[in-house]
């Protein structure tokens, strides 16, 4: 038995062989995809680090380029989605504007009244 | 049935994560806050020698929020700015007590924005305030009401309001109020911004609604209204 266990894990050690190794390129990582795709933010926040060191990676391995464009596209994202006032927002902050104005010309105008 | 219980919650987790990318954004921030109330029932206080007032206990307020983008160009959320104020050795009629004091409005905004630039936001706040004075005091026990009456006669009102005292020493007051600001954010990053605000706050504050034990009884006399205010503030973006 004994015999038989040692031949096993010679045999075992002998017929081992090097796992190959991925070649994907960290450009390709689901990650760097995802924020490719849906912007920077949506990165879950347990995977920033790895996502720094993807992006550290992928600039290395001459990715440069695609990194500088993700960055872009998401400010162009955020940007866009962002610069006009959509439907009830423009009253909303036309409410705001006028009482803060209010508040401010009060405090500037407004006299005292004689006693 | 059991295996149907794991296939619900499995089915439960991969849909709900297949939502969780289109989740609007989620942001905290914390801050700082800058306004100038008078709080003459402690500065102007005859009897009771408070702590000497100064630009940290008087106009800086801490301020830290959480926000939800529900809508592209709005924001909901919860704000809060304190105010601290921490004495000791005050002499009061039996012993020389701790003295706490803290000024919490709590808002609850909506802000709504629009990027002027791609890294420059305009933003437009509009929040009911749910405002909480609070003043504690660490007396030596035995010497509790008469220590107590003597602080509270100091703000006037009735004479020895506090007839009987159990083991919390702290008298509250709530009001309610509402602010309007106008702000400016910079973007560092998509997630991180600095972001700076002006405006004012009103508060319907009255110093004969304070509470101790469940007794009403006066408190300090407070200019807490028609107030500018100024904030400023880092904001990161969880999601």
């Amino acid at each position: 038995m004994r015999f038989f266990l040692a031949l096993l894990i010679f045999f075992g050690i002998l017929a081992a062989q090097k796992p190959k190794k991925e070649s994907v390129s960290a450009c390709d990582d689901p990650l760097i995809k995802l924020a490719q795709t849906k912007g920077i933010k949506a990165v879950p926040l347990k995977d920033i680090r790895r996502f720094n060191k993807l992006l550290k990676a992928c600039e290395r391995q001459g990715g440069k380029e695609e990194i500088k464009q993700l960055y872009h596209e998401d400010w162009q994202r955020d940007y866009n989605s962002a610069r006009r006032m959509a439907s009830w927002t423009s009253t909303h902050a036309m409410c705001v504007f006028v009482s803060f104005g209010y508040y401010f010309a009060g405090r500037i105008l407004a006299t005292t009244p004689s006693s | 049935m059991k295996s149907q219980i794991h296939v619900l919650i499995l089915s439960i987790l991969l849909l709900g994560g297949s939502f969780v990318p289109a989740q609007p954004k989620l942001s905290i921030d914390l801050g700082i806050g800058f306004y100038e109330p008078t709080l003459s029932g402690f500065d102007e206080n005859e009897t009771v020698q408070f702590p000497t007032k100064g630009i940290f206990n008087r106009n800086l307020l801490l301020n830290w929020g959480i926000y939800y983008e529900f809508f592209s160009n709005a924001r909901i959320g919860y704000n809060s700015f304190t105010s601290y104020e921490l004495g000791k050795d005050i002499l009061l009629l039996n012993s020389e007590a701790i003295f706490r004091r803290s000024i919490n409005y709590r808002l609850f905004p909506i802000e709504t924005f629009f990027r002027w630039r791609p890294k420059i936001e305009l933003n437009f706040t509009l929040a009911p305030i749910w405002g909480r004075g609070r003043i504690e005091l660490d007396t030596t026990p035995g010497d509790k009401t008469e220590d107590w009456n003597f602080f509270l006669n100091s703000f006037g009102g009735s004479e020895d309001p506090v007839k009987d005292m159990g083991a919390t020493d702290v008298m509250r007051s709530d009001w309610y109020g509402y602010t309007g600001m106008l702000g400016f954010r910079y973007y560092i990053s998509s997630r991180l911004a600095l972001d700076l605000k002006g405006g004012f706050i009103n508060n319907s504050y009255k110093e004969k609604k304070w509470r101790v034990q469940r007794q009403s009884v006066t408190g300090p006399k407070m200019k807490i209204d028609d107030l500018p205010i100024f904030s400023f503030k880092v904001v990161y973006g969880l999601r």
